[in-house]
């Protein structure tokens, strides 16, 4: 089946081979089609105006909530939408961070998060003096646990679900129980993780989850908060505005409930609505076919790299405990040159340090090449890559 | 394949300017943390004029091709001259098309040479001076 029929960008741009689908995947038709159907038919303010169009631009907003809730095992009330996973985490590191943790206690990270998972904590670092400890990472790109790194001090734990770096997806169950153990929460960015294979979070034992629509086939500005409703009760509201309220008075607010005290201000409804169709574009697909055409495509690409001279793979060599994410680096020539040499062949990977500076700086690499890819991705679009990539390094070396 | 101009990559492979031993009297190092470019920059001043130039570092081609080709620019110069020095001189030297994606790869020598002579003043440039 030739998935790349579904998305325009490879009509418009038949010569494409598009490998960065980790910083952003490419949009099918009927993502495209429900956010322009939105704004033709349905276009109007949620949950305020009292009238049709609102009511059912608003239907159509909490249809999308209740379908992500579904797809990660949640109750409708326990799903907030954000701009994006960053602000989600940010959320939590503020609103949970500064009601909960006092000065001296200690945030769990791993040193193959996301900037977007170690900034917000570096900040409430600098606001109230928490402790930031990190996980060290083996090759293999797993976390070196033994239980010894969540003690009595551990107040909160936040983890990678894959790696954007490396692809590898962590074993986070021993983690978690052992977070629990403590009575620490524990906050999982599911962003690469959530478009390789379905969440369960009730399963998973996550306090907070995070992941965002763009990476998942849907429009960007969209995020997705999932929290535990106890939790999401307890902490304060992040950004105050409308939608966010129940009463306001000249010198005191009362706070919407759960969900919707934490969407203060218009949302990305257009956005929202289209995630919609983006989730269950996929659920038809099934996770069992994506992850079966994913897993080949990865073999394959391992496989061929892997015969290229002068060329390290950067995390796990081989296809299990990872999705379709290949970090790599090549003797003798700079991974800008490689995507350079790679872009003028209308083949896009990333290259540089991946929002991944602290694992760059603990493995001493400046940069590294990055190869993503989905299930609309084909044999023959790693062919091209590769056979681009010998022609790269003949040119520097 | 061609994918830089033979004097982009001629530079890039054999510099002349690279890890050159100077007793140096301004040095800076600065980086492309998000592209993984690194340089520093080693001058030696006599009077008020650059008579001495070396960098070291790791980089893509077009970072290190155009810290080195700055060597060749900066030759005899005066400090004022260097410091007056314009992103447009930079693309000039390197003679070739310059896209935005790569504008931080051809400029890290410059802004590296100029932060090196106003170390001690307050100002450093900034990346907001250029893009």
């Amino acid at each position: 089946m030739d998935f790349k029929r579904d998305f325009p960008i490879f009509k418009q741009r038949p010569e494409l081979v598009y490998l960065d689908s980790a910083a952003t995947s490419q949009k099918p038709q009927i993502v495209l089609e429900a956010e322009n159907t939105y704004y033709e038919k349905l276009n109007s303010n949620i949950h305020r105006s009292a009238h049709f169009l609102a009511e059912e631009a608003t239907l159509a907003y909490e249809a999308t909530r209740q379908t992500v809730a579904d797809f990660i095992g949640a109750q409708k009330h326990e799903i907030i939408f954000t701009r994006n996973a960053t602000e989600g985490i940010n959320l939590v590191a503020r609103s949970f961070g500064e009601t909960f943790l006092k000065k001296g206690d200690e945030v769990l990270l791993s040193k193959m998060e996301h900037h977007s998972n170690i900034v917000p904590w570096l900040q409430l670092k600098e606001k109230i003096g928490i402790v930031i400890q990190y996980l060290d990472i083996d090759e293999n790109g797993q976390f070196i646990f033994d239980g010894s790194q969540v003690t009595d001090k551990t107040k909160f734990v936040s983890l990678t679900g894959m790696s954007n770096i490396l692809g590898s997806i962590p074993n986070l169950k021993p983690i978690i129980a052992a977070a629990h153990t403590k009575g620490a929460k524990i906050l999982i960015d599911a962003c690469q993780l959530a478009v390789h294979q379905s969440i369960d979070v009730q399963q998973l034992d996550a306090d907070f989850l995070v992941f965002s629509a763009h990476k998942l086939y849907g429009p960007t500005g969209v995020g997705v908060l999932y929290g535990k409703e106890g939790l999401l009760k307890k902490i304060p509201p992040f950004l105050g505005g409308g939608e966010m309220i129940q009463e306001v008075f000249e010198q005191s607010f009362t706070p919407a409930d759960i969900p919707h005290k934490f969407e203060a201000g218009t949302p990305n409804i257009a956005g929202v609505v289209a995630f919609k169709a983006a989730i269950d574009y996929i659920r038809q697909i099934s996770f069992d076919e994506i992850q079966k055409i994913e897993n080949e495509l990865t073999t394959y690409a391992l496989e061929k790299l892997s015969r290229l001279p002068d060329l390290t793979f950067i995390g796990p060599k081989k296809a299990e405990n990872r999705g379709p994410v290949i970090s790599f680096t090549m003797q003798g020539v700079h991974p800008h040159d490689i995507a350079e040499g790679l872009s003028q062949k209308d083949i896009c990977i990333r290259a540089g340090h991946h929002c991944g500076q602290v694992l760059m700086d603990a493995w001493g690499l400046p940069a590294t090449a990055r190869i993503s890819l989905a299930f609309y991705n084909t044999k023959n679009d790693i062919d091209q890559t590769v056979k681009t990539l010998e022609e790269v390094h003949k040119y520097f070396t | 394949m061609d994918i830089y101009a033979q004097n982009i990559l001629d530079r890039y492979k054999n510099p002349l300017h690279k890890d050159k031993k100077l007793d140096a009297t301004a040095s800076r190092k600065e980086a492309n943390h998000s592209c993984g470019d690194s340089i520093e920059i080693n001058l030696k001043i006599e009077g008020d004029k650059a008579i001495g130039y070396s960098f070291a570092g790791a980089g893509c081609a077009i970072s290190m091709a155009s810290a080195d080709m700055l060597g060749d620019l900066i030759h005899d110069m005066t400090t004022d001259e260097i410091l007056a020095l314009k992103k447009e001189d930079i693309y000039e030297m390197l003679g070739i098309e310059i896209s935005l994606r790569r504008s931080k790869c051809a400029l890290l020598s410059l802004i590296t040479i100029q932060n090196a002579l106003i170390e001690k003043q307050e100002k450093l440039k900034s990346w907001t001076d250029y893009i």
